[in-house]
């Protein structure tokens, strides 16, 4: 008998803490990894910060985020139309994005046979992962001229409202056709976001609509969108901080002008972005322009910083299967 | 009371749907609108961009309404104009985005050349053609420099995957939405957060490892994301396992969880690389682009697809829009590459999603 229990395993004490020494290290290293991203952050707040330290105190911030003007010469620098510029492309990219990203998505998971639903989701993710500066590249040299033509329409159909005048000649170069490339950017991540959620519906809520004797449209408006609006939400407003952050396709496609602001004329040449301004000035910026450049990078990075965090957390509270 | 059975409309029996006629029916419906729109831009000229907002979209909206009520009564009506509107969004954008890989192997494929791979770019002008010089010297660049901004973020992604799915600490959520946060870090700040900290205080010139260091904020979140996602994937009982018969959790992890995640975990790398090697903007802040090669990523330029696109696309010239387009193809395809491996290496074995089809 006694031989036996000298046999059984050494009894252990009952611990919810890592017990060994590797463990203790093991869990250590993946929590610091963990708050390592934390850290970039942080970092980046910090190195951009100090750098860009002497245009906030020399411009004052507001006038320096709201203002106009931009000239080197006469150390005076503001963002305000890039500012708008930015979010009015990516305005126009989101909303034209939106409901195309939502049929590609309904399509896929709710028409589609399982065969041509997998093809067509292999694909979106893999034009998702098309590089930015292609997009800018079949921006400039196909797309402009077409994106022209669509304006000239536009303008001699609906020239009346404000928005859709034109006094210039040209058609060219406008925030219409940057948030053209902008929502063939955007598309295939919004869509990815959607059709994720879209998939995870209860089929059991899909199917008691069916047999309550709802038909394709109300069961969609009234149980696909409902149940799923929190998801698209968060993946729309990931969209937007790409489309916010989007630096050289803009840069291509739109004619840039860093002193005056364009408010609504979508169809006329000129615009702005805070992106496209830095990468467009940082190559001959004098000391005091490279700050206030590094300057426009913290404002476009607490930006969409705030965009993207709003938008994780309404992703996370509609995806809480992603949170076990 | 009254039992009686209330009588059941016939547009609320699903199963007498469909029939051969109902099935003609809908062909014809959605046929006829497409062959008047097409004799509208072939015959009369119209343009095509005008056929299909103001001919080819309420036509197909009348007849597939007109259908619909036939066959459901009033309430096909609005499932008509649901399919209809999906059917034209979705094919109106997937038309912009076949457009881009269109133009992409048409103008790249022009380029492309077997000198045009392994050449590199150093007596080349703008407005040279393409009968000598290429993208050798920017591959090389690309390989060089996301490859060392791989071996520093995968063990650092690797690790934040094993923390969200192996501990039970409070701070995950946070971490999952800082790390949701981060990858939407506009790539510009990327690379001026490295301009700002390595560059301006003067620890190093443009180099190669500065890019490689900008890009490894942009890559981080996917590695660590898709990690996850493919811990999560390990039954619970392995582990479980593993530690009943005492092994501590770092063996647990490292002979059980591991190996069985290892396939998650490659795509997670490979999805990474794909994520960064078409970025630009940091790479133009923090390397400088050259025409010749250079292996070293400690010091002096370094040619990158990228940026090698965006510069050729700057100078504006026709022969030079002609190299970016093959500059173009020869990253998509290193993206095709990457992305096609990471698929074929996560495709599922045995587990089939449950799908509801209406």
């Amino acid at each position: 008998m006694a031989e036996t229990s000298s046999l059984a395993p050494v009894k252990r004490a009952l611990r919810v803490k890592p017990a060994t020494r590797e463990d203790r290290i093991f869990f250590g290293v993946s929590a610091a990894a963990g708050y390592s991203s934390l850290v970039f952050i942080v970092l980046i707040l910090i190195f951009l910060g100090v750098q860009a330290w002497p245009t906030f105190v020399e411009q004052g911030v507001f006038e320096f985020v709201f203002g106009t003007g931009w000239s080197s010469t006469d150390v005076q620098y503001s963002i305000g139309p890039m500012l708008w510029g930015s979010v009015l492309v990516a305005v126009i990219g989101v909303s034209m994005a939106v409901p195309m990203a939502i049929s590609i998505a309904y399509f896929i998971e709710f028409m589609a046979t399982k065969r041509v639903a997998g093809i067509a989701t292999v694909f979106v993710d893999l034009l998702a992962a098309i590089p930015s500066v292609i997009i800018g590249l079949w921006g400039l040299t196909i797309f402009s001229a077409v994106g022209a033509q669509w304006g000239q329409m536009i303008n001699s159909a609906l020239g009346f409202f404000p928005i859709f005048s034109n006094e210039a000649d040209s058609f060219l170069r406008t925030p219409f056709i940057a948030g053209v490339v902008i929502a063939v950017m955007i598309v295939p991540i919004i869509s990815s976001v959607t059709r994720e959620i879209f998939s995870q519906i209860d089929g059991e809520l899909i199917k008691a609509s069916i047999a309550l004797g709802g038909n394709r449209e109300s069961t969609f408006r009234k149980i696909i969108l409902p149940v799923s609006a929190s998801g698209i939400t968060g993946g729309v407003l990931l969209g937007l901080g790409r489309a916010l952050g989007e630096t050289v396709a803009i840069f291509f496609v739109l004619n840039l002008i860093y002193d005056e602001f364009n408010w609504f004329n979508i169809l006329e040449p000129g615009g702005g972005a805070i992106a496209s301004l830095i990468l467009g000035k940082f190559g001959e910026a004098i000391q005091s322009e490279v700050s206030a450049l590094l300057a426009a990078g913290v404002v476009l990075f607490i930006l969409t910083l705030i965009i993207n965090s709003i938008a994780a957390f309404i992703v996370s509270k509609a995806q809480p299967w992603n949170n076990r | 009371m009254n039992l009686e059975p209330v009588a059941r409309p016939k547009s609320a029996e699903p199963w007498s749907r469909t029939t051969t006629q109902s099935r003609l029916l809908q062909v014809v419906a959605s046929l006829v609108p497409i062959l008047i729109s097409a004799a509208a831009w072939l015959v009369l000229g119209v343009d095509p961009i005008v056929v299909v907002v103001f001919i080819l979209l309420p036509l197909l909206l009348i007849s597939i309404g007109t259908v619909g009520f036939l066959l459901k009564g009033k309430r096909g009506v609005p499932d008509a104009i649901l399919i209809v509107m999906t059917l034209f969004l979705g094919t109106f954008v997937m038309v912009l985005l076949l457009s881009v890989v269109w133009s992409l192997f048409d103008a790249g494929f022009r380029a492309l050349s077997p000198h045009f791979i392994y050449q590199n770019n150093v007596y080349v002008t703008p407005t040279d053609g393409l009968e000598f010089g290429g993208v050798g010297h920017a591959i090389i660049g690309t390989l060089l420099v996301v490859g060392l901004s791989t071996i520093i973020t995968v063990p650092l992604g690797v690790a934040t995957g094993v923390y969200l799915t192996e501990t039970r600490s409070n701070g995950r959520g946070f971490v999952r939405v800082v790390l949701q946060a981060m990858a939407g870090l506009p790539s510009i700040v990327a690379g001026l957060f490295v301009y700002s900290m390595l560059i301006v205080t003067g620890v190093s010139q443009y180099a190669g490892w500065l890019g490689a260091f900008a890009l490894v904020p942009l890559m981080l979140p996917t590695v660590s994301r898709v990690t996850e996602e493919a811990l999560k994937l390990v039954p619970q009982e392995l582990r479980n396992g593993a530690l009943g018969l005492g092994a501590s959790s770092w063996k647990a992890f490292f002979q059980v969880t591991l190996p069985a995640a290892k396939s998650g975990v490659v795509t997670a790398i490979l999805l990474g690389v794909a994520r960064v090697v078409g970025e630009t903007a940091p790479l133009l802040l923090t390397v400088f682009p050259i025409a010749g090669t250079n292996l070293n990523l400690l010091e002096g330029g370094m040619a990158t697809l990228p940026t090698y696109i965006y510069r050729f696309v700057a100078l504006g010239f026709d022969t030079a829009i002609a190299r970016a387009w093959g500059a173009a193809l020869v990253l998509m395809i290193l993206v095709g590459i990457l992305f096609g491996l990471a698929r074929y290496i996560s495709r599922p074995k045995s587990i089939k999603k449950k799908k509801v089809n209406r």
